[in-house]
């Protein structure tokens, strides 16, 4: 649950993302991808070495969800049920996978706002990005 | 043993040289009370640690995280022997400070993200690998003696 100054924080993050989710989305997976190469294996159909199209694609679908949770942090399971009936059923992918994701997502962040990513902002991102992968993997058993 | 590509141990000491120890190291310390204040456990006689300004300003989080960080340059020193390296910090962190190994991951993770913040644009995706791998290395390390 997170506070009414946790929702700020995560709504100004949010201000930055907004309208960029595709670039941002792209920079997210290509460092999962390096960073984390284990990750490369829930995406086989973007082949060894995915392109910047693939990843502009593909990046800009995950950054709308995040968008959608952004919106709705107050009933995050009702938004994001599709999605976690997605994952739960057809892309099942580990748990473990999600705090690599997120810490690619607050190292982002980071590398763009600098000194501007507060210790708060990035406290209440994290609080927030953990609840969503609570929410998409609460179904898988 | 970790092998470091030619590359990697490039990215990582070039960073490193332009490191400002004592700060990056507060703040590194600094953020992992806040963001995860269950590590507050092991710093019961640190004074303040009522919030996050008091937690950021603590003058013993300063100078703990700079202890921290000045004993992670070791590990850039001797990337390719970091066991023996940090054997005799591996036993302590186990028999006198009970530290689970699982804070020593969320440390290296946060010296990723303070990096990147310093960095920026510099940070990138290889560079971001280079250090995670290292970051986990020492936390194996770290980890190696415990019983």
């Amino acid at each position: 649950m997170l506070s009414a100054q946790e929702r700020a924080h995560v709504a100004q993050v949010w201000d930055l993302i907004a309208g960029h989710e595709a670039a941002f989305g792209a920079e997210l997976l290509l460092r999962l991808f390096t960073v984390y190469p284990s990750t490369k294996t829930y995406f086989k159909h973007l082949g060894v070495c995915p392109d910047e199209a693939q990843l502009l694609t593909h990046g800009q679908r995950v950054l709308e969800a995040v968008g959608v949770a952004v919106q709705h942090t107050d009933h995050l399971r009702a938004a994001l049920s599709p999605l976690a009936d997605l994952h739960a059923q057809v892309l099942r992918v580990d748990p473990a996978n999600f705090p690599q994701l997120i810490q690619c997502f607050h190292v982002m962040l980071a590398s763009h706002l600098q000194g501007e990513f507060t210790v708060q902002m990035q406290a209440a991102w994290d609080k927030f990005l953990t609840e969503v992968a609570v929410v998409l993997t609460e179904k898988y058993r | 043993m970790v092998h470091f590509t030619a590359e990697e141990k490039a990215a990582v000491v070039s960073l490193w040289a332009k490191v400002n120890v004592e700060l990056v190291g507060g703040e590194v310390l600094g953020r992992l009370l806040v963001v995860y204040p269950w590590t507050q456990r092991f710093f019961d006689n640190f004074g303040n640690l009522s919030s996050e300004s008091a937690i950021m300003g603590n003058p013993k989080v300063k100078a703990h995280g700079k202890k921290v960080l000045t004993s992670f340059g070791n590990a850039v020193k001797h990337m390719d022997d970091l066991k023996d390296t940090f054997a005799e910090l591996s036993e302590l962190h186990c028999d006198k400070m009970h530290v689970d190994p699982e804070n020593f991951k969320l440390l290296g993770n946060m010296i990723l993200i303070v990096l990147a913040t310093h960095f920026s644009k510099e940070f990138t995706p290889q560079v971001q690998a280079a250090w995670q791998k290292l970051t986990t290395a020492v936390a194996n390390a770290l980890a190696h003696r415990y019983h």
